[in-house]
């Protein structure tokens, strides 16, 4: 199974500005401190195993999109963010190869960042493509059409040449999507989001869950989470703030914290944990930072076989 | 107070009451270490003490839900008008409060005594 990182961002789609890239730039020529290289592939090994991710390159900006691929039959896609463009032509590319024309999307919610690429999704204008969009929520029709309202985008959704089904999923239910089985869960989150679990042909397992707040006075109920989790190959999970964040100023905006789902991904037996949604203020330096306290966290508070922490960014290609 | 496989210190100083729980706070022990905090905050408060001091030397680790035990004795004390302070971590737990952030959202002191004169 392959999980492809479209947009990983929360809330927004941000970009790098000029000052930034100068910055990278300055932090590489003082690395490699007068270094020659004798062409592209040597710089590029200086880039790849000598520069921090951070400075050489970026977690970047797109918002929430991730691709399952555990089979040839269908794209699997969580989530509509503005990563979704990117995805979209690629794989039309793919397609032109002979992949089938066939789109099945999970959602977790319907908050516009999470379906702001869709009117920007151009298989969607193909006539013969297949897209099946499955959510918790009933109203996610009417969440896509309203965005492409005449208000809101130029073109209305009835444009769209593809063919479209809606069907709305119940947790505690097993769904097959060719040879993946899915199940979600309902998670703690404005107008509620929901978390979905893949499980591959091969027996491997991913779990998708975003913008779920696990509540302070309702820990007791992360027993139901630890559960979806159990023994998954990966998660991709919402750490948008700090604990101390998600218990004061940001207490009640529907996100996680890094130690928490650390937490939840031990007690669930989880091979690797995918930081994900990540904060639209923070620089590529932040998410560094996150991301090397979370592992470091992760070393303290293990009892048992070591989690792996990633951190997602845009771009990503996991194997599991 | 009984805490499974936690244990617990209770002291009283002047205007304070000292809270130590010894052992690991984990999803094992986190409710009852948030029991017996919400007990000593409520207890401080009866006894018309405006000072807990949970001393942390015995802690040699503590979960988001033992973080999250703090915040909730936190509010709880708030309301009474009583101030909640930290004490003494080792090492790993000023790692977990500086990772967790929650060394900005509590006051830290090295030693009982500077907690005291809080």
């Amino acid at each position: 199974m392959l999980i492809r990182f479209w947009g990983t961002r929360g809330s927004l789609p941000v970009s790098l500005k000029a000052a930034a890239i100068r910055d990278k730039v300055i932090g590489a020529l003082l690395a490699a401190d007068g270094r020659r290289f004798a062409d592209a592939v040597e710089a590029g090994a200086f880039v790849d195993g000598e520069i921090p991710f951070s400075t050489a390159q970026t977690y970047g900006g797109a918002t929430s999109c991730v691709e399952i691929e555990a089979g040839p039959d269908a794209f699997i896609i969580c989530d509509m963010g503005s990563g979704l463009r990117e995805f979209g032509l690629d794989s039309m590319r793919r397609c032109a190869a002979g992949h089938p024309r066939v789109y099945h999307f999970f959602l977790s919610h319907l908050h516009w960042d999470h379906i702001m690429g869709f009117p920007f999704f151009v298989p969607a204008f193909v006539p013969g493509a297949k897209i099946v969009i499955h959510a918790g929520h009933a109203d996610a029709e009417q969440a896509l059409r309203r965005q492409q309202e005449e208000i809101s985008f130029p073109v209305p959704f009835d444009y769209l040449r593809a063919e479209f089904e809606f069907r709305t999923l119940e947790p505690g239910t097993t769904y097959q999507i060719g040879a993946v089985a899915v199940s979600l869960i309902e998670q703690h989150h404005s107008h509620s989001s929901f978390g979905f679990r893949f499980a591959g042909p091969d027996g491997k397992t991913a779990v998708y869950s975003t913008d779920s707040e696990h509540k302070i006075d309702d820990m007791e109920g992360e027993t139901d989470v630890v559960a979806f989790f159990a023994d998954a190959d990966l998660i991709v999970c919402d750490t948008m703030y700090s604990l101390a964040d998600s218990v004061s100023m940001k207490e009640d905006w529907g996100h996680s914290s890094n130690i928490v789902v650390i937490d939840l991904c031990h007690e669930a037996a989880a091979k690797r944990l995918a930081l994900f949604h990540h904060e639209p203020t923070y620089s590529d330096a932040d998410i560094a930072r996150m991301h090397s306290e979370s592992i470091r966290y992760e070393e303290l508070t293990r009892s048992g076989t070591p989690l792996e922490v990633l951190c997602a960014y845009d771009g990503l290609v996991v194997e599991i | 107070m009984a805490g499974g496989e936690l244990g617990w210190t209770v002291d009283s100083r002047g205007t304070a009451r000292i809270v130590a729980a010894l052992g690991r706070i984990d999803e094992r022990t986190s409710a009852a270490f948030g029991e017996g905090l919400a007990a000593e905050v409520a207890a401080a408060a009866d006894d018309g003490k405006a000072l807990v001091v949970i001393d942390l030397a015995g802690i040699e680790y503590m979960s988001s839900r033992g973080l999250r035990g703090l915040t909730l004795a936190q509010r709880r004390a708030t309301e009474r008008n009583v101030t909640v302070v930290l004490a003494r971590p080792g090492e790993t737990m000023r790692e977990i409060l500086a990772i967790s952030r929650y060394d900005m959202v509590f006051k830290i002191h090295e030693t009982i005594e500077a907690a005291l004169a809080t």
